[in-house]
């Protein structure tokens, strides 16, 4: 958007905004109602009694996964980032360990689910959603191994957590294909 | 990829075939996994090792029935960190974390269980099983 100079006018007029396309907005405010969406879940989820160590059910990641079906992989990935950061603001985590290892889960599933999409084909967004979840779960405990609790040890507990995610992905999946299925035959 | 129309939820938790497929081999690998790593650590008297980063600073048998309880105090990167150790396994009493997730967990008692408390970079796990102590006594 540009604001232009109307030299026989003191006054900006109103008329010289130069408006983006509709089809643009419109894409902007859906990304955007995504956003507020996936914070609210965020928080949400953050709010919830702990249902183990490390393990949420990623209703958050349901809506990347929205997002991918429905914007594709620039509109997933940002979105990702940036409910993470604004997420984190919210619930009091903003650069805690906390952050850094949400961000590390939510970044490798989205790009996993990514690399799914685009190249594995039969998989439906139960499959995608599947390692999606998969992927968040062993990138959430490598980096606490990495940078926080240098111990091998630590992967004992991976196990469970896993088959957990299956479930998790694996129910996240068949509602994003439902709700994606209703929004398009909606054409919203 | 296409997206396929849905009547229902209950048709979107079938999956394809190719979900399905998927699953299965995800289970098998993690199930495999899980029962390699159980029969490792579930070997011998049941133990509760903890660790501050990569160091181990100790390691406790846990408690039988009647047995005192151990209590502890561990230095962590945020402060001290209280642990009891008793029957029912170990726990972490308090922690200065702000999160207290790791307060919250409980106790934990079975082989591969952990607690741990990410800020205060303070790991408990715990191997072996109270069967193979008491075999270990009867020896």
């Amino acid at each position: 958007m540009r604001l232009l100079n109307n030299e026989h006018s003191p006054a900006i007029s109103m008329t010289a905004l130069a408006r983006p396309p509709l089809p643009e907005l419109k894409t902007k405010a859906r990304w955007l109602a995504l956003l507020m969406l996936a914070i609210g879940l965020h928080v949400f989820e953050a709010s919830l009694p702990s249902l183990g160590p490390w393990f949420k059910p990623g209703l958050a990641n349901l809506v990347t996964l929205i997002a991918l079906a429905m914007m594709g992989t620039r509109a997933a990935v940002s979105l990702s980032i940036a409910r993470i950061i604004v997420g984190s603001f919210f619930i009091g985590t903003l650069f805690t360990p906390t952050f850094i290892i949400a961000m590390a889960g939510g970044l490798s599933a989205t790009i996993v689910m990514v690399l799914a999409w685009r190249w594995i084909p039969g998989l439906s967004l139960v499959g995608i959603s599947l390692l999606g979840a998969l992927a968040h779960m062993l990138a959430q405990f490598v980096t606490v191994e990495a940078l926080f609790i240098q111990q091998a040890t630590l992967y004992y507990a991976l196990p469970p957590l896993l088959i957990l995610s299956c479930i998790s992905g694996w129910i996240n999946g068949a509602l994003a294909e439902y709700i994606c299925a209703r929004l398009a035959h909606e054409r919203i | 990829m296409q997206l396929r129309p849905r009547q229902n939820m209950f048709d979107a938790l079938k999956g394809r075939w190719a979900d399905r497929l998927l699953l299965l081999i995800a289970l098998i690998s993690i199930v495999s996994t899980w029962l390699i790593i159980q029969s490792h650590i579930a070997a011998g008297p049941a133990m509760a090792e903890i660790y501050h980063g990569q160091t181990l600073l100790a390691s406790y048998p846990v408690p039988q029935q009647g047995e005192p309880a151990i209590t502890l105090q561990v230095e962590g990167d945020l402060g001290p960190s209280d642990i009891i150790i008793d029957e029912h396994g170990a726990r972490i009493a308090s922690a200065p974390c702000s999160s207290q997730h790791c307060v919250l967990s409980g106790s934990h008692a079975h082989a591969g269980d952990i607690i741990a408390c990410v800020p205060n970079k303070i790991l408990i796990t715990l191997r072996g099983s109270a069967e193979s102590r008491f075999d270990a006594i009867v020896e």
